[in-house]
């Protein structure tokens, strides 16, 4: 519940609700999150705050909040795609998604941004450093000024993560940060990295903290993808960001033990801790079944969804034995391992028991 | 008309109007018609390539160069070069006019007019040659062939399905085959009239079963299509290909020959593999090779006893690996 002056009038209780909330679109009238003077739009955040206001970040099982909207999948024609350079979904009031277009750069990578009481965190960073093709920094800051303004905040810090500071999918946004107020950018050389987190000694066991203010987001270090692989935990949305050692799409293994090693203590902090989606860091994989989209393609109109089951954690486990110490790639219906072969790779060898669907070619 | 009449005919007496209009033979005698372009000497014609063609960009959505690089090779020789930006295949497709024909080679990676007006560049090509020699672009029979049948080549000949004074290939190997008037495919080596400007077309199967490799007289340049360009080479069929190759040998043992081009590049200046897909080549090779980088092609092929992927020093020879083993590897790989 947010907290507000006390010397503002207290207004009249709201009515209960007649009409069916969901329809209105209006919130629900008679919800206790629904305070009175919030004008019933579902918002915590009342209209006209006069102090900054403090969230409850603690709730029984996960925070609210939907991706309810179509990620941008490219064009055809890829110099004439006119969406959005950032596309911006917001999960709930503090948890936003942000993805780049794929006609900027085909990665088309997913960056988080978490607020709460005391800060903002960016997990990741995107793959274009250029911000004219790529405005992140623009569009981020944008972001927390709204943020800030709405809950009478002059100052949000900022911490900048990644998941990998290696992965110049991710980590290529971070120079548009450089000298950016109230920012603090987590360090990607290795060692510099686990120094920061306090894992030098521990690495890659162990966890660190970045305390947003209420709403404590936890750090496993999760090499395999990465050399310098981090998986972050967010107990509010209960979300678990594995970038790319997790993801629906082609996953690349750099290093077969550390890739089972990691899961493994990702699934058991998945069985510690209330995890409700695992949100990686791209989408390759169609809604067909275990059929990908290739490197470089700028036009994916029939992309899986972002937001995998944390059931994936013990299947990607299951298979990441099976792939370890062969060089092969082996086909699930979520998510594709390669280990120790190209990119590229392709093979005849189909899981048993998925369905082979062949999506409609886009010509 | 069969098709060995049709390969050597005079198209331009045999036009049929788009309207109907009748001339007497006074008439037309009397109408100017500009003197012949002569083909046949001074040869090779002199040409050049473009220091740099259009090769993507960084952020796609931000590309501002044109769909199609159209490059002036010498007065009569067009070539055309996709943005990569509109598709990664990026084809090359040269256009050679001649006194009664164009004839369009390959057509890049398109199907539909509003993603790309292929049609609308030959158009304008033709209609700048036209200006520029005086003549009347409805009396050029344009003909749109391709190197083979994939449809980074062949996407876009619907395109020319309701052009006037226009054939087309069919989308078969005996279509194409038919096209060309062979009958002893791949060894029989057609000639092909422009109007005072031949074409020499032999079968180069190997990367697929129904591939050309044409010779333009004018320029002296030989197109050999997928089969062998500067790139990875992918080669379906390998006895085929050698014995494409050993054609080709041949041919450059008898004939003059100025540049050997190919469809596509996929390969930096430094030999760096531009890996299936790249949108953004901004240090690629030139699409030109030389005779030179062909023979040593043959003579590193010469070696080649299994399946694996093979560089030349010009070209990657990709020899049945197609889908299933590439260049590029894991860069975050570790140990």
């Amino acid at each position: 519940m947010p907290q507000t002056s006390p010397s503002r009038p207290v207004p009249t209780p709201t009515p209960t609700s007649t009409i069916n909330p969901t329809f209105s679109g209006n919130g629900n009238l008679a919800s206790g999150y629904n305070p009175p003077g919030v004008k019933n739009t579902d918002s915590a955040v009342p209209l006209h705050p006069s102090a900054p206001v403090v969230h409850d970040y603690s709730c029984d099982g996960p925070a609210a909040g939907r991706l309810g909207f179509r990620w941008t999948y490219g064009s055809n024609v890829a110099a004439r795609n006119r969406d959005p350079r950032v596309q911006v979904v917001q999960y709930n009031e503090d948890t936003f998604v942000l993805r780049q277009n794929v006609c900027v750069h085909w990665e088309a990578p997913f960056t988080y941004l978490l607020f709460g009481n005391d800060g903002a965190l960016l997990i990741d960073s995107g793959a274009t450093a250029n911000a004219s093709y790529y405005p992140l920094r623009d569009t981020v800051d944008a972001i927390i000024t709204r943020w800030g303004q709405m809950r009478r905040r002059d100052k949000v810090p900022l911490t900048v993560a990644m998941t990998s500071g290696e992965d110049i999918a991710q980590s290529q946004g971070i120079v548009q940060f450089a000298g950016r107020p109230d920012t603090t950018i987590v360090p990607t050389p290795l060692e510099v990295m686990k120094r920061h987190y306090g894992l030098s000694v521990t690495w890659p066991l162990g966890t660190s903290r970045i305390d947003l203010g209420d709403r404590v987001i936890e750090v496993i270090p999760t090499p395999g993808a990465h050399r310098d692989g981090v998986s972050f935990y967010d107990p509010y949305c209960d979300f678990l960001f594995t970038g790319d050692l997790l993801f629906p799409g082609r996953i690349n293994i750099s290093n077969d033990r550390d890739y089972v090693a990691s899961l493994e203590r990702l699934k058991a902090f998945a069985a510690r801790e209330p995890v409700k989606w695992v949100l990686g860091g791209h989408i390759d994989m169609m809604f067909v079944p275990g059929k990908h989209y290739p490197r470089f393609a700028t036009y994916k109109p029939y992309e899986r969804i972002l937001q995998m089951e944390p059931e994936l954690i013990d299947e990607a486990l299951q298979y990441a034995h099976e792939v370890a110490g062969k060089d092969m790639m082996l086909i699930r219906p979520d998510f594709v391992l390669f280990n120790g072969v190209s990119p590229d790779q392709r093979t005849r060898v189909w899981p048993e028991g998925v369905p082979n669907i062949d999506a409609p070619h886009p010509f | 008309m069969d098709r060995r009449t049709f390969l050597s005919y005079n198209a331009a007496a045999l036009t049929v109007p788009a309207v109907l209009t009748t001339y007497s033979n006074a008439a037309l005698a009397a109408a100017p018609r500009p003197e012949p372009i002569d083909f046949k000497s001074n040869l090779p014609a002199a040409g050049s390539f473009p220091d740099r063609w259009i090769c993507g960009s960084e952020s796609l959505m931000d590309n501002t160069d044109p769909p199609v690089h159209v490059h002036w090779y010498n007065a009569h020789t067009a070539i055309l070069r996709q943005n990569k930006a509109y598709s990664y295949e990026a084809p090359f497709a040269p256009l050679y006019f001649g006194n009664d024909r164009v004839l369009l080679l390959d057509e890049g990676f398109t199907q539909l007019r509003n993603d790309w007006d292929l049609r609308g560049v030959v158009d304008e090509c033709i209609a700048d040659w036209c200006a520029r020699n005086g003549r009347d672009p409805a009396s050029l029979e344009l003909l749109v062939a391709f190197s083979h049948l994939h449809a980074d080549h062949y996407a876009a000949v619907n395109q020319f399905a309701d052009r006037p004074n226009t054939r087309y290939m069919g989308l078969t190997h005996e279509e194409m085959v038919g096209f060309w008037g062979m009958t002893n495919y791949p060894e029989e080596q057609v000639t092909l009239d422009l109007g005072g400007r031949d074409i020499l077309i032999w079968g180069s199967p190997g990367h697929v079963v129904s591939e050309f490799a044409y010779y333009d007289s004018y320029t002296q340049i030989l197109y050999t299509g997928d089969m062998f360009y500067r790139g990875r080479c992918y080669i379906t069929f390998w006895e085929p290909w050698f014995d494409s190759m050993t054609r080709l040998m041949e041919f450059v043992d008898t004939h003059p020959v100025t540049h050997v081009m190919g469809c596509h590049v996929e390969i930096s200046k430094d030999g760096e593999d531009y890996p299936y897909g790249l949108t953004w080549q901004p240090d690629e090779a030139p699409v030109e090779m030389t005779v030179a980088q062909l023979r040593e092609a043959y003579e590193h092929a010469k070696t080649i006893t299994e399946p694996g992927i093979y560089f030349t020093g010009t070209v990657f020879l990709c020899n049945q690996t197609r889908s299933f083993t590439t260049i590029d590897s894991n860069p975050y790989r570790y140990s």
